[in-house]
């Protein structure tokens, strides 16, 4: 489950890297990442992953290239605006360290899928350090 | 000296292992990991995202160029994924800058062992 998580966070850095580059590497920066999870890995990978990603991000704000977005859109331009660039940066750290957080705490969130139907139902539990419990069941 | 310098600056550290363990000759992405890991004992492993980032460096300066795998390794490997790995070879630029980091940590190594034989005249 945890390295369903993990692996989805890191397809969605590399799919926030610059096309070209997403291109010529991603697949095998995936399939290395793969590996390296078995080892145990996983925080630094995705720090690694979090990193190369604001480094590509910032040598192709000069160039006039292409910017996909995780949900598949393009954006041309000359670069992104300095203000949502750091606007993103922000929502995406807050995002990512959460996300860290959960995953050096697996007893925090257990995520449960179960078919009606023929539709899956997911039940997210979301464990606060105070015993509190917070359920999210997606069954019809 | 001086022009030597400008062209060949100093190298980062991760650049510096990617084009060591190059040297020892053609690797592909997760043998470069693997190799570095081996030539520090463990103690420096790149990640993926870094690995990438300095090799494109690397590749744009000319320094480092891509081949494809060489047919005994597609032979070897079962999985697609494998067959579809890029080798990367050092080139003689590549080379030469490597040369020439090793010469230049070689002065900062003897400059430090006099500057240390120095402090230990001192003291004494």
């Amino acid at each position: 489950m945890i390295s369903t998580i993990s692996s989805s966070a890191y397809r969605l850095l590399l799919r926030l890297h610059p096309v070209s580059f997403q291109d010529e590497f991603g697949a095998e920066m995936l399939w290395i990442f793969d590996e390296e999870c078995e080892q145990g890995r996983v925080v630094p990978l995705l720090l690694d992953g979090a990193i190369s990603l604001l480094r590509q991000r910032f040598r192709t704000q000069n160039d006039p290239g292409q910017l996909s977005i995780a949900s598949g859109t393009v954006i041309t331009g000359p670069g992104m605006d300095p203000v949502r660039l750091l606007q993103g940066g922000v929502t995406f750290s807050l995002i990512f360290f959460s996300l860290i957080q959960l995953l050096s705490h697996p007893n925090l969130l257990t995520v449960s899928v179960r078919w009606s139907d023929r539709v899956p139902c997911y039940t997210i539990s979301l464990q606060a350090p105070s015993h509190a419990e917070v359920v999210l069941d997606t069954t019809p | 000296m001086k022009s030597q310098t400008t062209k060949n600056p100093p190298l980062s550290s991760a650049t510096l292992q990617i084009l060591l363990a190059l040297a020892g000759g053609n690797l592909h992405g997760y043998g470069i990991i693997k190799e570095v890991a081996r030539n520090s004992d463990g103690h420096y492993r790149l990640g993926p995202g870094t690995l990438y980032d300095n090799l494109k460096k690397l590749m744009d300066a000319g320094l480092v160029s891509d081949v494809p795998p060489p047919v005994s390794s597609k032979r070897k490997s079962a999985s697609t994924k494998e067959d579809d790995r890029r080798f990367y070879v050092l080139t003689k630029d590549g080379k030469g800058a490597l040369a020439a980091e090793v010469d230049r940590l070689q002065t900062v190594v003897s400059q430090a062992r006099s500057r240390l034989r120095e402090a230990r005249a001192g003291n004494a």
